[in-house]
C-alpha cells in the first residue's frame, strides 16, 4: 500500500513478545505530518514497547514499521533520524547544556560552523539563553526537561517520540511546561507521538488519541470521541469519571427509543439502532451529562430518563460541584459547574433526570 | 524504671566501647610516631628525652631498604598498569554481555580475593619454577599482577553498574554508533571508578608481603619483605621511621582518592564488601 | 501478516568474546593453572632432605593423612579460635561505633570519621603490626606497666590475645565501614515507635535494630573471619613464632623444610574452609536470618 504523501509513520500489524507475554498485539496506526497522537494506557498496556520498537530498541516479531515510506527493517535507533525525549531526560552529566544539544548535531556531520548557531537557536526555543555552559546536574527537573528538548529537536528529526514528558514533575509545573510543550511543538511543525497514563497529558498535548490496554488498541479517535463515545468498557472507565447501568435491551420504547432494563430493575431509553437485543450491556453515563432536579419533578418525556436518589454527599471541589446520589443501580456521581453554591444537601430526595442520548451502550468486557 | 536504668547503662557501655576501641586503633600509631623521632638509639620507655631524625637518616641511608622500595615502586606501577589494561577490557566486556552463565564468570574472575595470599603464592611459585621461569622480577610482577587484578575489574564493574542504561541509548538515538557511544558516554562516566580501582590496587600491590615472600629471592625483594626481615633480625626504630613514611604514602593515597573520587562513593560501591 | 523484521546486524555478546581473551590468559596462566598445579602437588610422595617432590614422585594421601595428627590438628584449631574470636570482638566494638557515627555525628564529623577508618584500612599491614609490636610488644614502653599488674609480655596466653589485637586492628575499621551502610538502611522511626509502645531502648534495639541488620553483620563477620584464618603476617610477627597459623605453616613447610608437597597439602585444606565458610554463610545462614 503506497503511503500518502503526509504519512510519517505507518505501524501495521505488529507484534512483539517477551518470553510468554505478548507486549505488542496486533497494533494498526499511522501518523500524519505535523499531528500529535497520543498512546496512552495503564503501565503493562504496551506503549512503552511500542515506543522502543518506533525508536530501533528493540525489532518487532512480525508487521512493518515504515517512517516516511521507509521500511525500518534491520536500521539501528542512530539510523532512523527519530527524536526520543526520554522520561528521565537522560541528560549527559559529564558534558554541558551546549555539547547535550550539539550532540545529535555532530553526529549527523552538521558544519561545525552551524551548529553554535543551532544550539542558540534551540535555547532560545525552550527559553534557556544563556545556559550554554551550564551542567545538567546545576539545573532544575523543569530546566533540565527544557535541554531534553532542544536536544531531541535540534537535528529536526522528522518524527518525536515523548516518553512520559511531564511525569517526573511536580503538579504545578506540570501545568505550565503543558502548554509551552505544545506551543513549542507546534512552532516547530514537529509529527509527535506522545506516550502517557495520564489522560489530561494526552487530552491536552494530542490530536488524535490511541487507548491501549494489554497490548491492543482498544480505540483512536480526537479526545472528544473517546471520551463521548467511548467504543469499549476500558476506554469509558480509562478515560474521565463514568456512572454505569448494568443489564440488557428488552425491547422498542416509544418514538423510536429502546428500553433498556437494568439489574436493578430499572427501565431507561437509550437510542436505536442498538447493538443487538437479548445481550448483556453495560452503559455510561458522564456525570456531567446528569441534572439533579426536586423529587416532585413530573414523569418523563420520551427520550428522557428520570431515576429517583437521595444525595449522599456533597463535594465543593471550588470550580465543580460533585453530588454523589444513591440511586435504585447503585451510587451515582453528578458534576455541575459551581455557579451559585450547592442547591441540594445530604440526605435530600432527587430526581436525576438525562437524555437516553447521552447513554453510551457497550457491551459488557468480558476480558 | 528499670528499663532506664539499663538504657543509661548500656548506654554507657556502648560510649565505653567506643572510646576503647579508638584509643586501641589510634595508640599504637601515635606510639609509633612518636618513637620514629626518638633520638635514643635504644628501645627505651616513652616519652623520649630528645627528638631526632636520626632514624630516617639510617632508613634512607640503608641501601637494603631502598633497594626493596625501588623493586615496590616498579612492581607497583607495571603490575597496576597491566592490572588496569587487563581488568577494565573485561569488565565492559562482561558488563555488556547477557549470557546465562554472566554472575559466575563475574564470581571466577573475583575469586583470587578468597584465595588465602600464601596459597597464592606457593601455587604461583610451584607453577613458574616448573615453567623454569626464575627470574625474580618477573615471578614478582606474576604474583602482583594476579593480586591486583580483581581490584581493577571489581571497581570497574560497580562504576558501570551505576551508569544508566538510557544514556546510551540517548546516545544512539541521538546518532552516535555503539562504539562512539562508548567513548562519549561510556567511559567518561565511567573513569572515576576505574582510577580507585588503580589507587586500589596500587595500595594492594605496595602492601602486600604474603605473595611477594613467596616468590622473592636474595637479589630481588619488595620493600614488606626487607621490612619483615628486619624486624625479626633486628628490632629496632628505622622500621618506626620505615613506618612513618608509609603512613605518609597512605596518607596521600587517600588525599588523592577523595579529590577524584570522593571517599563517600569508595564506600558506596562496596569495595569494602567481600 | 509478514515477517519482515530481521536479527539486528551486531549482537553484543558475541562482540565482547576477545576483549575476555587478555583476562582470561591471565586467570588460566597466574591462577587456573598454578592452583591445578597446587592440588597436584599436594598428592606427590615427599622424600625428606629434598626440595619439593621429584618430577615422578608418586601420588599419595599421606600429606593429607599428616594433617589428621592431634599436632596439625591443633594449630588448625588455635586458627579458628583465635580468629573466632576476633572476629566475633571485632563484630562487637563495630556495632556500636557505626551506629554512633550514623545516629549521633554530624555530617562534617562523619566524613571525617569515615576517613579516618578509610585511611587505618589502607595502611599497610606491616605498619599496624609493627605498631602494635611496638607498642604493646616485650621490647615496648608497657613493658614495666604490665609486670606490675602481674602479666607477662613474653606469656602464650599474652601473645594469643595480642595476635587477636592485631587481628582486630584491621576488623573493626572494615566492619565500622560495612556497617554504616547497613545501620544507614534502617529507618530510625522504628525504634521510636518501638519506644513509643512502651519499650525501653535497649530492648528496641535487642528486638528490632539488631535483627535488620543480621545482614549486614553476617557479611562483616564472613569478611572477618575469612580474613583472619587466611592471615598471614599478622601472626607472623605478633606471634613470635608460638602462635602459628595455617598460613605460617605453610609458609614453614615451605622455607624452613622444603617439604612442598605438605606445604600444598595444607594450603588446599586452608583454601577449602575458606570456601566452605563463604558458602555455609552466604546461603545457608543468611537464609535464616533474612
Amino acid at each position: 500500500m503506497p503511503p500518502s504523501p503526509e504519512t510519517v509513520i505507518e505501524f501495521r500489524n505488529v507484534n512483539k513478545r517477551f518470553g510468554a507475554t505478548t507486549a505488542v498485539d496486533n497494533v494498526t496506526f499511522t501518523v500524519a505530518a505535523g499531528e500529535t497522537i497520543s498512546l496512552l494506557g495503564p503501565s503493562g498496556c504496551g506503549k512503552t514497547t511500542t515506543l522502543r520498537l518506533i525508536s530501533g530498541f528493540e525489532d518487532p516479531d512480525e508487521g512493518t514499521i515504515e517512517i516516511a515510506g521507509e521500511s525500518m527493517v534491520g536500521k539501528r535507533p542512530y539510523e532512523r533520524n527519530v527524536g526520543l525525549l526520554f522520561q528521565h531526560y537522560a541528560l549527559f552529566p559529564h558534558m554541558t547544556v551546549a555539547e547535550n544539544v550539539a550532540y545529535g548535531l555532530k553526529h549527523r556531520h552538521w558544519p561545525k560552523a552551524e551548529i553554535g548557531d543551532r544550539v542558540r537557536e534551540m535555547l532560545r526555543l525552550v527559553q534557556l539563553q544563556g545556559f550554554e555552559g551550564r551542567r545538567p546536574g546545576q539545573m532544575s527537573g523543569g530546566q533540565q526537561q527544557r535541554v531534553a528538548l532542544a536536544r531531541v529537536l535540534a537535528t529536526r528529526p522528522r518524527l518525536v517520540l515523548l516518553d512520559e514528558p511531564l511525569s517526573a514533575l511536580d503538579a504545578k509545573l506540570r501545568e505550565e511546561l503543558r502548554l509551552e510543550l505544545k506551543q513549542i511543538l507546534t512552532a516547530v511543525g514537529s509529527t509527535t507521538i506522545v506516550v502517557t497514563h495520564d489522560q489530561d497529558e494526552a487530552m491536552s498535548l494530542a490530536d488524535r488519541i490511541v487507548v491501549m490496554n494489554r497490548g491492543r488498541i482498544e480505540q483512536q479517535g480526537t479526545p472528544d470521541e473517546i471520551y463521548a463515545q467511548p467504543r469499549t468498557a476500558f476506554v469509558a472507565a480509562f478515560i474521565g469519571r463514568t456512572n454505569w447501568f448494568h443489564g440488557r435491551i428488552s425491547g422498542p420504547a416509544s418514538d423510536g427509543y429502546l428500553r433498556f432494563t437494568t439489574d436493578a430493575g430499572t427501565a431507561l431509553a437509550i437510542p436505536s439502532p442498538g447493538t443487538g437485543s437479548g445481550e448483556k450491556h453495560s452503559i455510561c453515563l458522564r456525570p456531567e451529562r446528569i441534572a439533579v432536579t426536586g423529587a416532585e419533578a413530573g414523569a418523563g418525556k420520551p427520550g428522557e430518563n428520570l431515576l429517583a436518589g437521595q444525595v449522599v454527599d456533597v463535594v465543593n471541589m471550588g470550580a465543580e460541584l460533585h453530588y454523589i446520589i444513591n440511586a435504585a443501580d447503585g451510587r451515582m456521581m453528578v458534576v455541575e459547574p459551581n455557579r451559585a453554591g450547592a442547591q441540594v444537601r445530604k440526605g435530600d430526595s432527587v430526581n436525576l433526570q438525562f437524555r437516553a442520548e447521552d447513554c453510551v451502550v457497550l457491551q459488557q468486557d468480558s476480558r | 524504671m528499670g528499663g532506664r536504668v539499663l538504657d543509661d547503662g548500656f548506654r554507657l557501655l556502648a560510649l565505653v566501647l567506643i572510646g576503647a576501641i579508638i584509643c586501641f586503633l589510634l595508640t599504637p600509631i601515635i606510639v609509633t610516631v612518636v618513637m620514629a623521632f626518638d633520638a635514643r638509639a635504644y628501645l627505651g620507655p616513652l616519652p623520649p628525652p630528645a627528638l631526632s631524625l636520626r632514624w630516617f637518616a639510617q632508613f634512607f641511608s640503608d641501601d637494603y631498604f631502598l633497594r626493596g622500595l625501588s623493586v615496590s615502586v616498579q612492581l607497583a606501577v607495571l603490575s597496576v598498569t597491566i592490572s588496569l589494561c587487563v581488568g577494565v577490557t573485561t569488565a565492559f566486556a562482561v558488563e555488556r554481555a547477557t549470557f546465562a552463565g554472566k554472575e559466575a564468570l563475574i564470581s571466577l574472575f573475583l575469586s583470587p580475593l578468597l584465595v588465602p595470599p600464601v596459597v597464592t603464592g606457593f601455587a604461583l611459585l610451584l607453577f613458574l619454577s616448573h615453567l623454569g621461569l626464575i627470574n625474580g622480577f618477573a615471578r614478582l610482577l606474576c604474583g602482583h599482577i594476579i593480586i591486583t587484578v580483581p581490584y581493577t575489574i571489581r571497581a570497574t564493574l560497580a562504576g558501570l553498574a551505576g551508569i544508566d542504561r538510557s544514556l546510551t541509548e540517548a546516545a544512539l538515538i541521538l546518532g552516535a554508533t555503539e562504539r562512539r557511544a562508548f567513548w562519549d558516554v561510556t567511559l567518561p562516566l565511567a573513569r572515576t571508578s576505574i582510577v580507585s580501582g588503580a589507587i586500589f590496587a596500587f595500595a594492594v600491590s605496595m602492601d602486600d608481603v604474603a605473595v611477594s615472600i613467596m616468590l622473592t629471592d636474595a637479589n630481588t625483594f619488595t620493600l614488606p619483605v626487607a621490612l619483615i626481615s628486619s624486624m625479626r633480625a633486628n628490632f629496632d626504630l628505622s622500621i618506626a621511621a620505615a613506618s612513618v613514611m608509609l603512613m605518609l604514602v597512605t596518607l596521600a593515597l587517600i588525599v588523592i582518592l577523595e579529590k577524584f573520587v570522593g571517599l563517600n562513593r569508595v564506600i558506596g560501591q562496596g569495595v569494602f564488601r567481600s | 501478516m509478514k515477517r519482515e523484521s530481521r536479527r539486528r546486524p551486531a549482537q553484543p555478546g558475541r562482540g565482547s568474546l576477545p576483549l575476555l581473551l587478555p583476562a582470561g590468559a591471565v586467570f588460566l596462566g597466574l591462577f587456573f593453572l598454578p592452583m591445578a598445579g597446587l592440588f597436584l602437588e599436594s598428592f606427590r610422595l615427599y622424600v625428606p632432605g629434598s626440595i619439593g617432590s621429584s618430577a615422578n614422585a608418586p601420588l599419595t594421601f599421606a600429606n593429607y593423612l599428616e594433617l589428621l595428627t592431634p599436632a596439625f590438628a591443633g594449630f588448625f584449631f588455635e586458627t579458628l579460635r583465635i580468629s573466632l574470636f576476633a572476629s566475633l570482638t571485632g563484630l562487637l566494638f563495630a556495632f556500636p561505633l557505626a551506629y554512633w557515627m550514623t545516629r549521633s555525628l554530624s555530617p562534617r564529623w562523619r566524613a571525617i570519621a569515615v576517613g579516618f577508618f578509610v585511611t587505618l584500612m589502607f595502611l599497610s599491614v606491616l605498619v599496624r603490626t609493627y605498631a602494635l609490636e611496638l607498642t604493646f610488644g616485650a621490647a615496648g614502653p608497657l613493658r614495666p606497666l604490665l609486670l606490675s599488674v602481674g602479666i607477662s609480655p613474653n606469656g602464650r596466653g599474652y601473645i594469643e590475645t595480642l595476635v587477636g589485637a592485631g587481628l582486630l586492628h584491621y576488623i573493626v575499621p572494615m566492619a565500622t565501614l560495612t556497617l554504616l551502610g547497613t545501620i544507614q538502611n534502617v529507618d530510625p522511626r522504628l525504634v521510636d515507635a518501638a519506644q513509643a509502645l512502651g519499650a525501653p531502648a535497649w530492648k528496641a534495639h535487642l528486638t528490632i535494630t539488631l535483627p535488620l541488620c543480621m545482614r549486614g553483620l553476617l557479611a562483616a563477620f564472613l569478611f572477618a573471619f575469612t580474613f583472619s584464618i587466611s592471615a598471614f603476617v599478622i601472626p607472623m610477627i605478633l606471634g613470635k613464632g608460638r602462635v602459628l597459623f595455617i598460613s605460617n605453616l605453610v609458609y614453614n613447610r615451605f622455607s624452613e623444610i622444603a617439604d612442598y608437597p605438605s606445604g600444598a597439602a595444607i594450603s588446599i585444606v586452608l583454601f577449602a574452609v575458606a570456601l566452605a565458610i563463604v558458602y555455609v554463610m552466604s546461603h545457608q545462614v543468611s537464609k535464616r536470618w533474612t
